[in-house]
């Protein structure tokens, strides 16, 4: 018997599908959008809308890959004067420069990746990748090769609703986490712990699971698992290949054979899926559900989309306990009011933005990732996300930019001919940025940004006043608690 | 609602029933109070003996110092053949004692140690040591091994015990980018912060003009009763943050400058910390953070590096405090949330320990050594056993340099350990 939070959600009359939860699904399962997206989607039956964002792979999108021929090169040249036996100088100029084009590729690579959450048509896909970064996590300063992290988040978006056990035993050999988690140096005899450490407590089964002994006999299992390039290697020569004891299982045991029995575990079944309800849904899922949950995923055997779908369908997804809970993470709040104003900003200062707001793409704080929900905000950061609405109106934000660049107009927030009143007004900017309803007060608030406190007092958009009474709003809007929520 | 109301009856008005009707936080009053004379509220409450104005300045060295190449046992033949690669050869050590030396980074700090000015307090710890970042950090902040479930932060805990100014938002500042847990408080006081001038809601973007969205700043953020937590939340965080904005601004363009810090970013963060002591904010802890001591691999040049930066801030800090007269005030602690292995693995670094030391600075504590270096070869699974409760470092701090009542804040149990 399901927990009623995670039964199929059936639209009623009195919990009917409409723009408040298309906007949600939206927001959730991507990085929300303008009203005519949110319009579109809620004109879909609700199964449609979710089964348009889940099977995204038959959405055609390209976005240009970053070219990495020249630190190819570089790396060449780098083995050349090393064989030749070149001089120090002559190598640490070459170092040099490669470091030099890494930082280089990896300020492309977060723009570029801002660019995608912001254009792209598989909302979700790139949802996921996110996910994946903040969960399999990796980055620098100790991945220092940034085509390594262009690597990663193609096997995150190829992977990002795909199987998590396969996902699992690629990450285990992809460079950049080989890198991150020193498992490139990992050997026989004096082994290295960090990636089996963080493999069992943060990827896969929490802790409290395994024991101390367990971390080791896995680190013995990973040796050998390195990289050359940009390849997997395995080195028979620094293999441990003795029998190792993990969880209880004795044998000559491979990474490969960790991941199997890794996957037998109880709390792997319920351990991803609590964090992805916890990043779709709401914190603090209920255990039943967990349990629940966990019965889809182990029956699909370790299958994303079905327990993506499981989710996104539920009555717990749309409840109120879901609706509008979550503070917004830096990027969705960045993202998400590009995509609601359609504002014209460069990617590197979005990136710039989510930066100061405590979400560095590809630099994670550690290990563990980002902190979700009220660890986003403190006195300084809320500060920062309500400055934040500084670029969209006139192009600068304390901090990212003080130059103004190009200052945003704001006639095309509203639709004009649908506009006599205030309130009128109000009603559009609020659908268009919070998707849910103000509070007496706070709209008489926002009411007093056009001088009156009356819901009925004719409003035009002409002239320079009503010009900055419309950007006032909009400021004060994005400089309230209730848009700080998706 | 009432009509024809001017713009500024209105405004006004709003505020009043503001401050009346709808939960105004008592801290705004308060703080506008302290605004005009700093430790008027400190005089509420005191402990004979105690100084009302005594700083805590918290430094978090995240990753998992390793102590042993910290504080190293150099004439122990144990230390050289656990870390074939990695001991720090005993022609490079600072010598402390006989068989105790800093590592050779450490140099600015052994000044301080040699003029009294910091105490290292050995083989810290806790009962089954957990070797998880996440858990073993969260224990040194929650200060509960046990896993009672506290929700709160040990300063936190300080600053809901009602101590002085505990009732304004800048009783505890950290500079970083996260509140630490530590200092998370049910009363929700504590601001964070790392740039002053990015300090501030921006008014005014070309709209109806800076003073009319201030004022409707204020409305549209001041808290009300029953909201859902979350919202409630940020909206005290704003508040928060807008009353300290002034107050901290104002603090750190008081600041003369004059002494050199190196270019780091934790030597930043305590630069901005002593802008702020010098300013006469009202501020009981200031948190300060490095990272990177998770040397798993090439821990050699990383580690020292590490120390470096350490030490540098620390001396700089010192100085600075010297020169304004503050240096009695203050007290640094600084702390990791484990030490490492004591055998080094292959990859030229060490794996995730145990017990570590900890160390103090100030002009007003009793300097040199505290507690015993742990046994290298009586070990527990390969790692150092603990002689001293980080809870009993804690206690020491509260009671004696905060002049606050620890067995509330940690429990009873704990002895003080003789640095104050």
């Amino acid at each position: 018997m399901a927990a009623a939070s995670l039964r199929r959600f059936r639209p009623s009359a009195a919990d009917p599908w409409d723009r408040v939860k298309a906007a949600h699904l939206l927001n959730r399962a991507g990085f929300g959008g303008a009203p005519e997206e949110i319009a579109r989607l809620a004109s879909l039956p609700v199964e449609a809308a979710v089964e348009e964002l889940l099977n995204f792979e038959g959405v055609p999108e390209s976005f240009p890959a970053i070219d990495f021929s020249a630190l190819h090169e570089m790396y060449e040249e780098l083995l050349r004067a090393r064989r030749d036996r070149a001089d120090e100088a002559a190598l640490r100029r070459v170092v040099q420069q490669i470091n030099r084009a890494n930082i280089v590729k990896f300020q492309e690579l977060r723009a570029a990746w801002m660019r995608r959450m912001i254009e792209t048509r598989r909302p979700l896909q790139e949802k996921m990748t996110l996910f994946w970064h903040g969960h399999l996590v990796s980055g620098l300063p100790e991945t220092r090769v940034a085509e390594h992290m262009a690597i990663q988040l193609e096997l995150f978006r190829r992977l990002a609703a795909g199987n998590f056990k396969e996902l699992i035993l690629a990450i285990s050999r992809d460079p950049a986490m080989l890198s991150y988690l020193d498992n490139n140096s990992n050997r026989k005899g004096k082994p290295n712990e960090n990636y089996a450490r963080e493999l069992l407590e943060l990827f896969t089964m929490g802790i409290g699971n395994y024991t101390e002994q367990d971390v080791k006999e896995a680190a013995r299992a990973f040796t050998g698992w390195t990289f050359f390039a940009n390849t997997f290697v395995f080195r028979r020569d620094q293999h441990d290949d003795g029998t190792k004891t993990f969880l209880g299982r004795t044998g000559n045991w491979d990474g490969t054979d960790i991941i199997d029995i890794i996957f037998e575990q109880p709390a792997t079944a319920r351990f991803l899926p609590r964090k992805l309800w916890e990043f779709f849904a709401y914190q603090s899922p209920e255990e039943s559900l967990v349990q629940d949950l966990a019965e889809v995923f182990r029956r699909s055997r370790w299958e994303i989309k079905p327990l993506l779908r499981t989710i996104l369908l539920s009555e717990g997804f749309f409840s109120q306990q879901a609706i509008r809970s979550k503070i917004k993470s830096p990027v969705e709040l960045v993202v998400g009011a590009v995509r609601q104003t359609g504002a014209q900003i460069p990617d590197e200062v979005l990136v710039r933005a989510t930066d100061l707001m405590g979400q560095r793409l590809l630099y994670p704080p550690n290990v563990g990732g980002w902190p979700q929900g009220r660890g986003w905000v403190n006195t300084a950061t809320v500060l920062l996300r309500y400055n934040f609405s500084g670029l969209l109106l006139n192009g600068t934000m304390p901090g990212a930019l003080r130059r103004r660049t190009v200052p945003a107009g704001v006639d095309h927030l509203i639709d004009a001919a649908r506009v006599r009143t205030t309130g009128d007004v109000i009603d559009q900017l609020v659908d268009r940025f919070i998707q849910g309803r103000l509070d007496g007060r706070r709209r008489w608030g926002l009411l007093r940004a056009f001088g009156t406190n009356r819901e009925d007092a004719p409003w035009r958009l002409d002239g320079a006043r009503s010009q900055e009474q419309l950007r006032s709003a909009v400021h004060l809007i994005m400089s309230m608690p209730e848009y700080q929520l998706n | 609602m009432t009509q024809g109301m001017t713009r500024r009856e209105f405004v006004k008005k709003g505020m009043t029933m503001v401050a009346v009707g709808w939960t105004a936080p008592s801290f705004i009053t308060r703080t506008a109070l302290a605004m005009s004379n700093p430790w008027d509220v400190a005089q509420v409450t005191s402990r004979p003996g105690i100084p009302e104005d005594r700083i805590l300045v918290v430094v978090q060295m995240g990753g998992g110092n390793d102590g042993l190449n910290t504080v190293v046992p150099f004439t122990n033949d144990a230390y050289y053949r656990a870390r074939p690669t990695l001991a720090v050869p005993q022609k490079d050590v600072l010598r402390i004692t006989d068989d105790l030396a800093f590592h050779p980074g450490l140099a600015p700090l052994k000044e301080l140690y040699d003029k009294g000015a910091m105490a290292v307090v050995q083989g810290v710890g806790y009962p089954n040591p957990s070797r998880s970042h996440f858990k073993s950090m969260e224990i040194w902040h929650t200060a509960d091994p046990e896993g009672r479930i506290v929700r709160y932060g040990w300063i936190g805990r300080y600053f809901d015990s009602k101590c002085p100014v505990c009732e304004q938002p800048t009783v505890g500042v950290n500079v970083g980018p996260a509140m630490p847990l530590a200092m998370q408080a049910e009363s929700g006081m504590g601001v964070s912060l790392e740039n002053p001038e990015a300090f501030q809601w921006i008014a005014g973007l070309d709209g109806i003009g800076a003073q009319e969205e201030q004022e409707l700043f204020r409305l549209l953020n001041a808290p009300a009763p029953n909201e859902p937590g979350t919202i409630d939340f940020l909206r005290h965080t704003a508040m928060n943050a807008y009353v300290s904005s002034e107050q901290v601004r104002g603090a750190v363009r008081a600041y003369k400058g004059g002494i050199e810090y190196p270019n780091t970013q934790f030597a930043a963060s305590l630069r901005l910390i002593a802008q702020m002591i010098a300013g006469r904010l009202t501020t009981k802890v200031y948190y300060a953070h490095m990272t990177g001591f998770d040397t798993h691999a090439a821990q050699r040049g990383v580690h020292e590096n590490l120390l470096g930066q350490l030490a540098g801030g620390v001396a700089a800090f010192y100085r600075d405090l010297e020169a304004q007269g503050n240096a009695e005030r203050v007290l640094v602690l600084a702390f990791s949330e484990f030490g490492r292995r004591v055998a080094e693995n292959g990859s030229g670094g060490t794996d995730h320990g145990t017990a570590a030391p900890m160390f103090v600075f100030g002009k007003g504590l009793r300097g040199g050594l505290y507690g015993q270096q742990p046994s290298l070869t009586d070990l527990a699974d390969g790692d150092l056993k603990h002689g001293i409760d980080f809870r009993s470092v804690y206690a020491t701090v509260l009671d004696r340099w905060l002049g606050a009542d620890p067995q509330k804040i940690l429990g009873s149990g704990f002895e003080r350990v003789g640095f104050i």
